[in-house]
């Protein structure tokens, strides 16, 4: 199988450190990737290196099948990216700046400019100078740069950084239609771990340079715990009607009962009558699931140890 | 082809809508004008005299007020400022993508690193040969208008060789502030270089060297060494000139295509 992305024992060393410890990505196509890490991590520079701006100190990288450098060489014209903060020619408008990138990127397409602006919603700002842009309408010129040429692999790292809230959304939303629409393979590195969890298909967790996880989207809702939150008047009451009834009761702090067997949190409805029928109606019964931030704490501690 | 007409149009445009051309054309028009100043001095030596200091440089300088003195002059004003105003223009070019942090933008892309590079070097040697010709114009407009005297269509054509020449032998130099505005990533270490390596050129004057250091061929050819630059310079000068911008170039290339970018 082809993948969009591939690296064979990617290493990037900077004097003594190792910014990037023998990583083997494989990211298919279609896929949105979430590259997650905390600051430091090797996020970036693996970024870099996938682009070619950076030359591994070990290892190789394809993307979309083709051998990336020596000297820069890769196949740019179908890959769009964003790295880091996003930069443009401040004393250029927005629309100079994009054309700028037209050009470079060799987008044939007249109208490429124009419906990048309003695909990232930046019309108003069009004409202003790039250098007077908040950060968050800098990073949708950055976005907008990445996808005038309609590339097939998005490689972003950082996407979300500068928006607000209501761009936050619609950057995710535009990412998703672009994955499932278009077929866009998207890599993106964060550390904002909702932003992934909401939009990856495959997660990979890398870790003081190394990548200790890689999973599916499915197999992380999987690997997280579920369990169940019970709140009665009578606490006490609720606890024995459960524990008679055969469930497992892991553990009750503030004041709560946690169920965590698969039976309980399988089936809440069951859990509800039981409690009921012993004469302790539930006031709050919720399945509560483990997020990515639990996950990526968890599995970050343990490899720090 | 397209990618390097894109490539040169795309510099041209970040040179324009910026504040380079303006400053560097206010600085190199400074010189005809401070030159006119000098004739004026030296065609009244009365008033000169009144002005003290400056009628005793402006002698030290051109001696009589003449054409000749005058076009020299500006061959001096070249050779000098044009190897410091032409490396602000050099520096700003390659300097700005550090400081701006656009080069992140340059550096995957079907246009080649080399294209862009080869655009940045046509975009800034056109502009300083633009202005050097400018100089020139606003020399011969300010020389009528103080009507020094010694006027010849010859003269004119030989200063203006020269003139062009000192610009001509100049700009390939710029290979080395480009490098060093790319490797220091950003303005001050090229603008440190540029002020050591016209100390050094100097120097190398006064030592009776100047034929053998390359930064200082162009002020030779436009007459510093105070005689005909055929006596100052062989073809060794403009040979080791050649060599010293070419290695510059090469390693401006390399640098840009194989140096980790990590900013």
């Amino acid at each position: 199988m082809e993948f969009a992305i591939e690296t064979n024992e990617l290493s990037k060393s900077y004097r003594d450190v190792r910014a990037v410890d023998s990583v083997n990505l494989r990211v298919k196509p279609g896929e949105i990737y979430g590259f997650l890490g905390l600051n430091g991590a090797g996020k970036t520079t693996t970024i870099r290196a996938l682009l070619g701006m950076i030359r591994p100190s070990e290892g190789n990288i394809k993307v979309l099948g083709q051998a990336v450098g020596p000297h820069g060489r890769g196949p740019w014209a179908r890959v769009g990216h964003l790295v880091e903060s996003p930069s443009a020619y401040p004393e250029l408008s927005v629309r100079e700046n994009l054309e700028i990138a037209r050009r470079l990127q060799n987008a044939f397409d007249k109208n490429a400019t124009k419906r990048v602006i309003e695909q990232l919603g930046i019309a108003p700002y069009a004409d202003r100078k790039a250098g007077t842009l908040s950060t968050g309408n800098l990073q949708r010129l950055g976005l907008a740069r990445a996808l005038l040429h309609e590339p097939e692999l998005l490689l972003l790292d950082e996407p979300a950084n500068g928006l607000d809230p209501a761009g936050v959304v619609e950057i995710r939303e535009l990412l998703r239609e672009l994955a499932h629409q278009q077929g866009v393979t998207v890599f993106m590195s964060s550390h904002i771990l909702t932003e992934v969890d909401r939009l990856a298909t495959r997660i990979g967790i890398i870790h003081k340079g190394k990548l200790i996880e890689e999973l599916d989207a499915d197999a992380l809702e999987q690997l997280r715990s579920k369990y169940l939150v019970i709140k009665a008047r009578d606490i006490k009451a609720a606890f024995s009607a459960l524990k008679s009834s055969g469930y497992a009761i892991s553990s009750d702090p503030n004041g709560s009962i946690r169920l965590s067997d698969r039976r309980a949190v399988d089936a809440p409805d069951e859990v509800a009558q039981v409690l009921v029928h012993a004469g302790t109606a539930p006031t709050h019964l919720a399945v509560v699931q483990e997020n990515l931030e639990d996950h990526f704490l968890r599995l970050t501690n343990t490899e720090v140890r | 082809m397209t990618n390097f007409s894109s490539a040169l149009r795309i510099e041209a445009l970040k040179m324009f809508r910026s504040k380079v051309p303006l400053f560097t054309t206010i600085g190199f028009s400074m010189m005809p004008l401070v030159g006119g100043l000098f004739m004026v001095i030296l065609k009244d030596p009365a008033a000169a005299k009144s002005m003290g200091l400056i009628t005793t440089k402006a002698q030290l300088l051109t001696g009589t007020a003449d054409w000749t003195s005058f076009f020299g002059f500006l061959a001096q004003a070249v050779a000098g400022g044009g190897m410091v105003l032409f490396s602000i223009i050099t520096i700003w070019v390659f300097g700005r993508e550090f400081s701006d942090h656009t080069l992140k933008e340059l550096l995957a892309l079907p246009t080649s690193r080399e294209t862009i590079v080869t655009a940045k070097f046509i975009v800034l040697a056109i502009w300083s040969l633009v202005i050097t010709i400018l100089i020139f114009g606003v020399g011969l407009i300010v020389g009528n208008l103080v009507a020094i005297p010694g006027w010849s269509v010859e003269l004119v054509r030989t200063s203006f060789i020269s003139i062009l020449g000192t610009a001509v032998l100049t700009i390939p130099l710029m290979s080395f502030v480009a490098l060093l505005a790319s490797i220091g990533r950003g303005y001050l270490p090229p603008f440190g270089w540029i002020i050591f390596i016209v100390l050094l050129a100097d120097l190398s004057v006064i030592l009776g060297w100047g034929d053998w250091f390359p930064w200082a061929v162009p002020g030779l050819f436009g007459g510093a060494g105070g005689g005909l630059r055929e006596g100052l310079l062989g073809v060794h000068s403009y040979v080791i000139l050649a060599i010293a911008s070419v290695i510059g170039f090469v390693a401006t290339y390399l640098w840009w295509r194989n140096a980790d970018q990590t900013r």
